[in-house]
């Protein structure tokens, strides 16, 4: 689960708008963050399956390294927008999703597993790409637990978002 | 009396910290604290058959994932009587490589380097070593893909099965990671080079006890199934309680390890302190250059240790491709029996891990799993101990102080998931 410290999110407003003021003019891609053996930690991850049958080039999760994923869109060098998706406590209700602004990263989540999301925001912008953090409030993260009912509706209303955007941009 | 404190240690896996409780000039004690709640895994799987254990066992943590489930299978097949044919062997052992590369790049780099260059993260080394970072991220790309060739996925892969495997990797997938190590060799070779320039402080230096796995047929590796002490001896894997004589104390959720009732050590420099003669190619080169006496005392070479050994990970698979490439799909083999007991160990980046099992009428009876990290908690409190003596003693600042036992503390690359933060100054 993503550890982020006093993230300051965007405004409660339309999760669509928010993700279009981010994006730029090229291509979105999706990273899918977190453990679906933990329940609702794994909402990034489930985010990004649900996306992957229709985008299989710009949806990835943590099954496809998200490292090596990062690199090759930073290679290319094309202004694409990344948007991580991942489980954080955020101190707020469960299920509440919160847009979280490059610049406002200030992940700790520094661990033997994998690169911080922030050092590879920091790659992508380098880089001439953008990035934000779309953040789920989990209710539960027991292991080998059930997705809760609040977070499996946030996936939903997180996958639409994304969808629109990214079918948007296909047009 | 006073504490210097690191609340909370950066760099690692797992929620720990550090307390130094001083009297005085005098450091009365170094712990390491670990808050990371104990996992209960050994007893999840009781009454469990084997093939589900090694499904739910690497779930103890997401990268020595194959360490875990090897670990598991050696066990396992022990007990049953399983003896897997080479190609499985050969196979696990291309996976063990992949991992190695994975995990080794993202510690010496991400996590360990950032330190000896002074700043306080790789996130703030990115402006002035933008390359260095971009090739750790490289190697552990490619670390991962040969983790999903042969495990199925890159985290918790299902295809090493008991016997043998689910699937074995194709022609093309083995050619591919064949050109791609060997095309990756210069870049370990300039991180050998680049961790062979930097300074390594002396104050932890103190004699140590190293110990990892024998690797068969006199060769360098990650499996084995006896155990390689510095002290010349050698011990059976299933003698392993007596090697490791596991404790609990007060201070910590995770189990400690003495052998002859002094803290030793596992991993990288272990290895390379038991099996580096038996490197070859540039990675033997680089250890007889870079290795000196200090390697026996300072616990910080695990980092340079770590980077030859990614090399000759790099190196070594193209032949195991080679070899797995000339051979057919051999069927599994089978149990031949339903009770039994059986050790394994491997060696996952940070050190040994033994899967210790107990089956009776084809069900788990016991499952007992010692990690690296659990056997290296006392030695780094050892040399964190010794190196907040000196420092203070020299006047250093307590800030100076902290950070060097962080240093020390994740030259080890520790795995406090799978152990179960880090540094408090106390005074008295």
């Amino acid at each position: 689960m993503h550890k982020l410290r006093d993230a300051p999110g965007g405004a409660q407003k339309d999760l669509r708008a928010q993700l279009e003021e981010i994006a730029s003019s090229g291509e979105v891609y999706v990273l899918g963050l977190g453990n679906t053996d933990r329940s609702d930690d794994g909402a990034g991850v489930l985010v990004a399956q649900a996306l992957k049958g229709e985008f299989p080039t710009r949806a990835f999760s943590e099954h496809d390294g998200v490292e090596g994923t990062v690199l090759d869109i930073s290679e290319k060098g094309d202004g694409a927008t990344v948007f991580f998706v991942d489980a954080a406590n955020l101190g707020e209700r469960p299920g509440t999703v919160k847009v979280v602004k490059r610049e406002d990263i200030r992940d700790r989540e520094i661990t033997t597993h994998r690169v911080p999301v922030a050092l590879m925001a920091s790659i992508l912008e380098k880089a001439g790409s953008r990035s934000a953090v779309i953040c789920v409030q989990p209710k539960q993260i027991e292991f080998r637990g059930r997705v809760s009912q609040p977070v499996a509706r946030s996936i939903d209303e997180v996958v639409e978002a994304l969808r629109g955007l990214m079918t948007a941009r296909d047009r | 009396m006073r504490e210097l404190n690191v609340e909370s240690l950066a760099r690692v896996e797992g929620d720990g910290g550090i307390t130094v409780t001083l009297d005085g000039k005098k450091v009365k004690s170094v712990t390491l604290d670990i808050h990371e709640g104990p996992r209960l895994i050994e007893q999840l799987v009781k009454g469990m058959k084997p093939e589900d254990d090694i499904t739910v066992i690497p779930r103890i943590c997401a990268i020595c994932t194959l360490s875990h489930r090897y670990s598991a299978l050696r066990g396992l097949e022990k007990a049953l009587g399983v003896v897997p044919p080479e190609k499985a062997q050969m196979t696990r052992e291309l996976m063990m490589l992949g991992e190695n590369v994975e995990s080794n790049s993202l510690h010496t780099f991400m996590l360990a380097l950032p330190d000896f260059l002074g700043y306080p993260s790789a996130i703030a080394m990115l402006n002035d070593y933008p390359d260095d970072v971009k090739r750790a991220l490289r190697l552990k790309k490619f670390g991962n893909h040969v983790m999903a060739v042969t495990s199925g996925r890159i985290v918790h892969g299902e295809n090493p099965i008991i016997g043998g495997f689910g699937k074995y990797p194709t022609k093309k997938a083995l050619e591919e990671i064949r050109l791609k190590s060997h095309e990756l060799v210069p870049d370990a070779v300039r991180d050998v080079e680049l961790f062979a320039s930097l300074e390594y402080p002396a104050y932890p230096e103190e004699d140590m006890v190293f110990m990892s796995v024998n690797a068969p047929k006199k060769q360098y590796g990650f499996a084995g199934d006896s155990i390689l002490i510095s002290n010349g001896k050698e011990s059976d894997v299933e003698d392993y309680k007596k090697l490791t004589n596991e404790r609990v104390v007060s201070h910590s959720f995770a189990k400690r390890s003495l052998y002859h009732d002094k803290p030793f050590t596992v991993g990288a420099n272990a290895r390379m302190i038991n099996m580096g003669k038996r490197l070859d190619g540039q990675a033997k080169d680089l250890f007889k250059e870079h290795y000196s006496e200090r390697w026996l005392m300072n616990p910080l070479f695990n980092n340079l240790a770590q980077a030859i050994e990614m090399l000759w990970s790099l190196e070594h698979m193209p032949d195991v491709c080679d070899q797995l490439a000339s051979m057919d799909d051999p069927p599994n083999a089978q149990p031949t029996r339903q009770t039994g007991t059986g050790t394994g160990a491997v060696e996952a980046p940070r050190g040994t891990l033994y899967h210790h099992y107990e089956i009776k009428d084809g069900l788990i009876e016991v499952a007992d799993i010692i990690t690296p990290t659990a056997q290296n908690l006392d030695d780094i409190e050892k040399h964190m101990k010794v190196t907040a003596e000196r420092m203070l003693a020299e006047g250093k600042s307590d800030d100076e102080v902290r950070l060097k036992l962080e240093m020390v503390a994740r030259a080890y690359d520790p795995c406090i998931s799978c152990a179960t933060h880090l540094v408090e100054l106390r005074r008295i």
